[in-house]
């Protein structure tokens, strides 16, 4: 470390020793990523004195021999043999009993990263988990910038930054409203402000969000322009080109596509190949030793990583994919065929729809109770209690038959046959966004559907989780309930005001822990929660409480 | 009371057992970096981090140790764990054990 004034007595150490001691010591007792170092470590590391394992074990670095720091007894050997550095056994880090303190010394601490190199491997983590913490050095610019800015911010809970209009450019509310949404993701937040993308294109929509991300988080209070941005996105998206109102859902798909293509192509794509390991964590392990079919569920889902080529492991990825399982079960043999397919977000029909009418319902309904609520016929102004967005999603997961005018040839016993298909989740990603189908274009018309749709602030997604409806679930539910793996917390959402015609897009975001803003355009109010679960929702934004670890 | 020595000693040697266990499966170290990761995404980390920022300028870099921090801090720290966390780990431990059938 830099800046630090070394202890001279690591100095002499490393004269007489080497660094062959510390090699040693973080191999085999420290960084195991071997089943032998394992074995060594949970063999040979007990306090001398005590017999203990825990209270702070730490190894001399002289000899062999290991004290715990608690009772003192590692102090107790030091003063008896002279023997003055000591290493701590958790954490790797080096104590010294004549400074009385832990010391520093850069040699040590890369021999530390390496050895943390080869046990995330070992494992299968990342390397740029959050735990681990890499050591920032800062570079000569930076810490100019520091010099330059002895000032130090802190942001307090009730601070403004982060929120700043957006300007209107000419029916421009459909990008606005996503834009703000984008820039309250927490997950993306963290990755344009940390700068992990870097490129020398010039027209770089993510270079482009880089920018827009920095511009909200540097402290001015006038809405910002976002020309650059509506241009790039004109250029890339002819569809979206133009003064005319647009579709806002259709301006999150779109900017999501641009965004990953522009990623794939830049050249940070090398390191975020590692992360996507953890950060695109499957359905926990724990559900993985089900059935067969569970393994082929596998399988598949390999496969289309592979193929498709659609994840590709990029920040839009690791965020926003997600993942359908469709079971195609055969009527005869009950042989079931799987696909996966990615997804980044969830289309919703709504009750009132025409194109899909709710109260059709299919014959397997009776035949599954339990998975979705009873639906009976839903009017649209009926006084029941108002749909919410599980009841939507119970419809969306539902067993559907599919008829006899669309018999598909099973696998099993290579017969045509009716069939029943079930959508359920087999991956769940970081950002789950919900299209609510107000728009409906049909031949005969073109209408929305202002419906209220009711929508939790926490949602848990494990009633729709694959794992959760295969056969063996056992006492699993009872895992996911406990380890909130599912669940979600809502963070933006985005209305449309108006008719089909002639409307206007506004969104509510969270910032902070729970304080809610209404974006409108340049305009930013404070909401409070009611006004929001109050809202015509059209596009829902949740951000997953737990990132998976394994 | 040799009873109760005898209990007291077989605990011990389960607890031995258990923790080598944990140490050779590799999951002693998945625990402690889920650990480190929710403590974290909770915030723990920074509280912990200013409240010892506090101590060293109210006292001057000189005059406080590491031994020091750590006396004064840790009631402190365990206190300000999240329930939920303890929970969390607590579950996984339970559940590695009841996989282990050599236990």
């Amino acid at each position: 470390m830099t800046g630090i004034q070394c202890c001279p007595h690591i100095v002499s150490f490393k004269e007489a020793h080497g660094l062959e001691p510390f090699k040693i010591t973080q191999k085999w007792l420290v960084h195991c990523s071997t089943p032998e170092a394992r074995q060594v470590r949970a063999r040979s590391c007990t306090c001398k004195v005590c017999n203990s394992y825990s209270g702070r074990l730490h190894t001399c670095l002289h000899c062999i021999y290991f004290g715990c720091y608690e009772r003192h007894h590692i102090h107790q050997h030091a003063q008896d043999t002279n023997h003055y550095l000591a290493m701590d056994l958790s954490y790797g880090q080096t104590y010294c009993f004549h400074c009385q303190d832990y010391i520093y010394d850069k040699q040590v601490e890369q021999i530390a990263q390496h050895e943390w190199r080869k046990v995330c491997k070992f494992n299968g983590w990342s390397e740029t988990l959050l735990s681990t913490l890499p050591y920032w050095e800062p570079t000569g610019v930076e810490l100019e910038s520091l010099r330059l800015n002895p000032k130090r911010r802190k942001i307090a809970a009730d601070s403004y930054v982060g929120l700043r209009g957006l300007v209107n450019l000419g029916n421009t509310c459909f990008m606005n409203c996503i834009l703000q949404a984008f820039v309250h993701t927490p997950m993306l937040r963290d990755y344009f402000l940390a700068e992990r993308h870097e490129c020398e294109k010039d027209q770089c929509l993510v270079c482009e969000m880089t920018t827009l991300f920095q511009k909200f988080y540097a402290g001015e209070r006038t809405a910002y322009v976002p020309f650059r941005l509506l241009h790039l996105v004109w250029t890339n998206a002819r569809h979206l080109a133009g003064y005319e109102q647009q579709d806002a859902h259709e301006f999150l798909i779109a900017a999501l596509d641009l965004l990953h293509q522009h990623l794939s192509a830049s050249s940070d794509m090398v390191n975020n190949n590692n992360n996507n390991k953890i950060i695109t964590g499957r359905p926990s392990t724990s559900s993985t030793e089900n059935s067969i079919s569970r393994e082929d569920v596998n399988g598949v889902d390999d496969d289309s990583n592979g193929s498709s080529g659609n994840p590709c492991g990029c920040i839009i990825d690791q965020i926003f994919t997600g993942g359908w399982q469709s079971d195609v079960t055969c009527q005869r043999c009950s042989g079931v065929s799987t696909t996966i397919d990615p997804f980044w977000d969830i289309s919703l029909d709504l009750p009132g729809s025409m194109s899909s009418p709710w109260h059709c319902m299919s014959p397997t309904q009776t035949a599954a109770p339990g998975l979705a609520p009873t639906i009976g016929t839903v009017n649209v102004t009926s006084e029941q209690r108002p749909m919410s967005l599980k009841d939507c999603l119970n419809r969306f997961t539902r067993p559907e038959h599919l008829g006899s005018a669309a018999k598909i040839k099973c696998s099993r016993c290579h017969s045509y046959q009716e069939s029943t298909k079930q959508l359920t989740l087999n991956k769940l990603p970081i950002v789950l966004c919900f299209h609510l189908k107000r728009f409906e274009h049909t031949n005969k018309s073109r209408r929305k559907i202002a419906t209220y749709i009711s929508f939790p602030m926490d949602l848990d997604m494990s009633p729709f989780m694959a794992s959760r409806r295969s056969v063996n679930t056992r006492d699993e539910n009872t895992v996911d309930d406990a380890l909130k793996e599912n669940k979600y917390s809502l963070f933006a959402v985005v209305n449309h005001l108006g008719s089909l015609q002639s409307g206007h897009y506004s969104v509510f975001v969270r910032q902070h822990r729970d304080q809610w803003f209404q974006c409108n355009d340049a305009t930013i109010l404070k909401a409070t929660i009611p006004d929001v679960m109050q809202s015509e929702a059209y596009l829902l934004f949740y951000h997953k409480q737990y990132i998976d670890y394994d | 009371m040799a009873e109760y020595n005898e209990k007291k000693s077989r605990d011990g040697q389960m607890r031995a057992a258990i923790n080598q266990q944990l140490v050779e499966t590799g999951e002693r170290e998945k625990l402690k970096e889920l650990l480190r990761m929710r403590l974290s995404e909770c915030g723990w980390r920074d509280q912990l981090k200013q409240i010892c920022k506090e101590i060293v300028r109210e006292r001057g870099l000189e005059h406080v140790t590491v031994d020091d921090l750590i006396q004064e801090i840790t009631p402190q720290a365990r206190q300000l764990v999240p329930d939920s966390i303890k929970k969390e780990l607590l579950h996984r431990i339970r559940t590695f054990l009841a996989q282990q059938a050599n236990l």
